[in-house]
């Protein structure tokens, strides 16, 4: 099987007055359709650059990015713009739901620029809240807020959806709702999942877990099984 | 430098945009203000001095011709000080390279006595040796624009007789500050000159020899003017006196008062309108940083920085306000005021008229400024102080939204979700949105005002001269003379189509206590060249019976048609009669009234007289009728209507002109402030849901849309109210700057709203343009990290 992402010696420089920042070193990864994969790592070691850069928010300094067969390294912006429009659904720490849209709303967002969308009652009752559609976040606790965010992301069908901290800052119970969902839709729709986390408990849960350290890739394991996401605990 | 400075400094350059666009705002109300307050006391220091210096008189009186020895028995009245008596007389020039003549009046200078009162200002040169009766000195205004210098000659018809006079000196006299023709409002220094010269040879010519025909009176302290006034009249009765007036009647003092009330008029609208509006913006905009920087202002107080200090911290960013605009306003009041100074000393002859700051001004202007901006920043900057660092240190609560106004009257289903979001954020914030709104309707108001004043001069241009003088020439005679020869002569000039003959007569008009000197003009019926018009420029006909008065004068008089008047004649037998107002008429210099022709004949009890008449001249002989007309002799004045209008564009157009591009230019910096202002506000408090349309899949046009969709909503709600507003500014100012020397016409038209629609939509476009570049430049990573 061809993989969804190739990741070819990318690396990241950032420069900040004379200091030079080298976020990413050199990473090279495939990622394959259907896979759920956890990014490791402490604060600072590189998982988020990547996944920016698997999502088409930034791009690489040096290195190469290939979605498919599409190149990515060196699209510019509208191309990048249209590859998260059809091809990526994000889910953030902090939900980012639109507070002045619905639940509903919030996922007609989506639903609206995309080619071949769920209806937003399918996207919401695949993440349990068929009966919450017409709430505003600030009507909805935290576990619910990120559950609409998922809601969203999967509502065009994404090829891939990109996780950063999605359960950070969720207590355990909730937390696990969340990652229950995101698994179902992993499961069911054979979407690529990139969970970023620096909660190795986690990591059980996925296919492959890729441990990050300064910028480079310091491991990669296969889980034999995906444990459960019910039984996690941290 | 302390920590917390650096942080305003950092902070106010990141505002930098929004803060120039306040303190620009700011600064031009200031700077109205400034000018115009500068303005009143330079004028009222320069009258003040002259007057004083120069000797001004208190009370003046015009009369046919009074022996010299009458002299005495005024100086004895009670309750006058010092008497001038002079000779006055008209005044036909031949000037080189001018086809038509120009007119003017000559005074006397005393030369067998010093003079006392109006003493002239000798700009150049000197004035007339007593004895030579050759020389002569020459007004300002007029020598300027004929280049005259002392050492020049003039050639002059005086009386009948062609003189030719040496120039000796060039003077400003406190008579004429203002140098126009008697009872005209526009200044027209090519055509109308005011000379002096010696009074021997003055009085000859004029056939006043022995005699004066002009006084000039100082009260002495304490006397009552209105007594003097009357003792006056009763004394110069029999010497064909006519009604003594004051200063406040003075044409000197009269115009310049009315400028003055129109400057102190503008030194408080201007800067109300634009200071509110300045307040609405520094609000808005300070009310956003504060609420932005919730965690730091915890921060800070968790450090320990007490209530005081915190609130001090963002009171300082008022204070740049007030500084910057302040700055601002005092540079440009400044500039403003050196520029009005100019254009003043065009129109207005002073011996030194200097640009006097007005300290006050400046005091009042910084108070203004700094209520503005502390009120716009007072209640966030208290909502800072009073926060519990551990409550500010959360993140604001999540912002709760419900159904909008569009579901709850069942259209949600057919809204998408953008314009959605439009709707709850406006409804959210009920009072935000209508502030942000009042401000753009005060944009939208403000090029109103340039429009309206356009409006109004081009209407007064089409009307006077298209309407209402449709004579090529007006001729006056020196004295009033049998009608019949006058006009068959008129009529046998070179090239006169038509003559119309008139008869002017100088009269009081009085209403129980209220009343006016103004000139009662007869004009014949069926009248076409010199017609009177009502509002709609309709010619009104001259009725058999009563008077026709401008309506400005029936207003001032407190008269309506219908309503009797009396009429108190001040040439000849000076009869006096009841007679009631006919109706009212629309002009917009002076004010005035009409009689039918021989119903004035019939008053004055004489028979068919005229004082000259309106000729329609053949184009192609005009230069045959100029040169006749210098020839003949009884021709006192000669006016031509192209060239008065000409003189009108060049001179008042021009300067209004001027004037209506400077509120435009106001008018679009304010347009493009508050949009501009608004724009980056909503921007700032809507990065965050931005940037996720933007990570999400939105393009930068889609997300720009998002946000333009609610400030175009706001612009568009505030078009109407603002035209509105606009409206009522417009027709305030007119209202107050229509005086009884000059006033124009109220008219707001599609043009006038359409150009203030375009302003306000022009000014939307670049703003939204310049946000909307800023949406590119969003940054898309730290969504994925901030709280709300």
């Amino acid at each position: 099987m061809s993989p969804l992402f190739r990741v070819q010696g990318i690396t990241k420089i950032y420069v900040s007055g004379e200091a030079e920042i080298r976020a990413l070193n050199g990473v090279d990864l495939d990622l394959f359709a259907g896979e759920l994969v956890v990014l490791l790592g402490a604060s600072g070691s590189g998982k988020s650059t990547l996944l920016n850069i698997l999502g088409g928010l930034d791009v690489p300094t040096d290195g190469r990015l290939f979605f498919r067969d599409e190149e990515l390294t060196d699209a510019d912006e509208a191309q990048l713009t249209r590859f998260r429009r059809e091809r990526v659904g994000f889910v953030f720490q902090f939900y980012n739901l639109i507070p002045s849209l619905s639940a509903k709303e919030n996922v007609e967002l989506i639903t609206e620029l995309a080619d071949d969308p769920m209806t937003p009652q399918e996207a919401l009752e695949r993440v349990d809240l068929g009966d919450r559609m017409n709430h505003f976040p600030s009507q909805l606790s935290g576990g619910q807020q990120q559950r609409v965010a998922i809601a969203r992301a999967i509502a065009k069908r994404p090829e891939v959806l990109l996780c950063d901290e999605p359960t950070g800052a969720l207590d355990v119970r909730t937390g696990i709702r969340v990652l229950e969902t995101i698994e179902a839709v992993n499961r069911q729709l054979g979407t690529l999942a990139v969970i970023i986390t620096h909660n190795a408990s986690i990591a059980e849960m996925a296919d492959r877990v890729i441990h990050l350290s300064d910028g480079k890739i310091a491991g990669i394991t296969r889980n034999a099984t995906r444990r459960d996401v019910a039984s996690l605990n941290w | 430098m302390h920590p917390l400075y650096r942080k305003l400094l950092r902070d106010l350059g990141r505002m930098k945009g929004q803060m120039a666009a306040i303190a620009i705002v700011m600064a031009c109300g200031l700077g109205v203000m400034i000018m115009a307050r500068s303005m009143v006391r330079s004028l009222q220091q320069a009258r003040g001095s002259y007057f004083a210096s120069h000797h001004f008189g208190d009370l003046f009186c015009d009369l046919k011709r009074a022996p010299n020895a009458v002299r005495a028995r005024l100086e004895a009245l009670p309750g006058i000080a010092t008497v001038e008596t002079r000779v006055r007389g008209a005044v036909r020039l031949d000037l080189p390279g001018m086809s038509e003549p120009a007119d003017g009046l000559v005074y006397s200078l005393p030369e067998d006595r010093p003079q006392r009162l109006n003493l002239l200002f000798i700009r150049r040169g000197r004035l007339p040796e007593p004895g030579r009766p050759d020389e002569i000195v020459v007004g300002e205004a007029f020598a300027k624009a004929h280049g005259l210098e002392p050492g020049h000659t003039l050639k002059m018809t005086l009386y009948g007789a062609q003189e030719t006079m040496r120039i000796v000196g060039i003077v400003l006299s406190p008579d004429f500050i203002f140098e126009t023709r008697p009872g005209e409002a526009m200044p027209d220094p090519q055509r109308f000159g005011i000379f002096w010269m010696n009074e021997r040879k003055l009085a000859t010519a004029l056939n006043l020899k022995g005699a004066f025909n002009n006084i000039v009176a100082d009260l002495a302290p304490g006397a009552n003017p209105k007594a003097v006034l009357a003792e006056i009249d009763r004394l110069l009765e029999p010497y064909g006196g006519r009604i003594a007036y004051d200063r406040t009647d003075h044409p000197s003092t009269r115009k310049l008062d009315d400028d003055l009330r129109v400057l102190s008029q503008y030194a408080i609208a201007f800067p109300l309108l634009f200071l509110s509006v300045a307040a609405f913006m520094s609000s808005a905009a300070l009310t956003r940083l504060i609420r932005l920087q919730r965690e730091q202002i915890a921060q800070l107080k968790a450090f320990g920085y007490s209530n005081g200090a915190v609130g001090w911290h963002y009171l300082q960013y008022a204070l740049v306000l007030v500084i910057t605009g302040g700055a601002g306003g005092i540079a440009l009041g400044y500039w403003l005021g050196l520029w009005v100074t100019e254009i003043y000393r065009k129109f207005f002859f002073f011996p030194v008229l200097g640009f006097h700051f007005d300290g006050w001004s400046l005091l009042i202007g910084l108070a203004a400024a700094v209520g503005t901006s502390f009120v716009g920043v007072i209640s966030a900057a208290r909502e800072a102080m009073r926060l519990p660092p551990a409550e500010a240190m959360r993140p604001e609560p999540p912002a709760e939204f419900r159904p909008s106004i569009l579901e709850r009257a069942g259209l949600g289903r057919f809204t998408s979700p953008v314009v959605l979001m439009a709707v709850r954020n406006l409804e959210r914030k009920p009072w935000q949105a209508f502030f942000t709104m009042l401000g753009l309707a005060l944009a939208t108001a403000i090029p109103i005002i340039p429009g309206v004043m356009r409006n109004g001069i081009d209407h007064v241009m089409i009307f006077q001269w298209g309407h209402a003088q449709r004579q090529d020439t007006t001729l006056t005679l020196i004295e009033p003379d049998d009608a019949r020869p006058a006009l068959s002569a008129f009529t046998h000039l070179p090239g006169v189509i038509t003559a119309e003959p008139f008869r002017v007569v100088p009269a009081r008009l009085r209403n129980g206590h209220r009343e006016r000197r103004v000139s009662i003009m007869g004009l014949p019926q069926g009248n076409r060249l010199l017609r009177v018009l009502d509002e709609r420029n309709r010619p009104v006909a001259m009725p058999l019976e009563g008077l026709l008065l401008s309506a400005k004068l029936a207003e001032v008089l407190g008269l309506a048609p219908g309503d009797p008047v009396r009429v108190e004649v001040q040439e000849g037998r000076r009869p006096l009669l009841e007679t009631t107002v006919a109706g009212t008429v629309t002009d917009y210099a002076g004010t005035s009234a009409y009689m039918e022709l021989d119903a004035l004949r019939r008053l004055l009890r004489e028979g068919e007289t005229l004082s000259g008449a309106h000729l329609a001249v053949d184009p192609a002989k005009r230069e045959a009728f100029l040169q006749e007309i210098k020839a003949v002799s009884r021709i006192g004045a000669a006016t031509f209507t192209r060239a008065a209008q000409e003189s009108f564009r060049r001179t008042t157009g021009e300067m209004i002109g001027i004037i209506q591009t400077f509120y435009f230019t106001f008018a679009v910096v304010v347009a493009f402030g508050v949009v501009y202002n608004g724009a980056r506000i909503a921007l700032s408090e809507r990065s965050r849901d931005l940037a996720t349309l933007r990570v999400i899949g939105f393009s930068p046009r889609e997300v720009a849309t998002v946000l333009i969709l609610e400030l175009g909503f706001l612009t568009v709600l505030a078009l109407a109210p603002g035209l509105w507003i606009g409206s009522r500014l417009a027709a305030a100012l007119v209202a107050t700057t229509s005086t009884e020397t000059v006033r124009m016409p109220y008219i707001f038209d599609l043009p006038t709203a359409l150009t203030s629609v375009l302003v306000i939509l022009v000014s939307s476009f670049f703003s939204f343009a310049v946000v909307s570049r800023r949406i590119h430049d969003l940054d898309l990573l730290s969504v994925l990290k901030a709280r709300d």
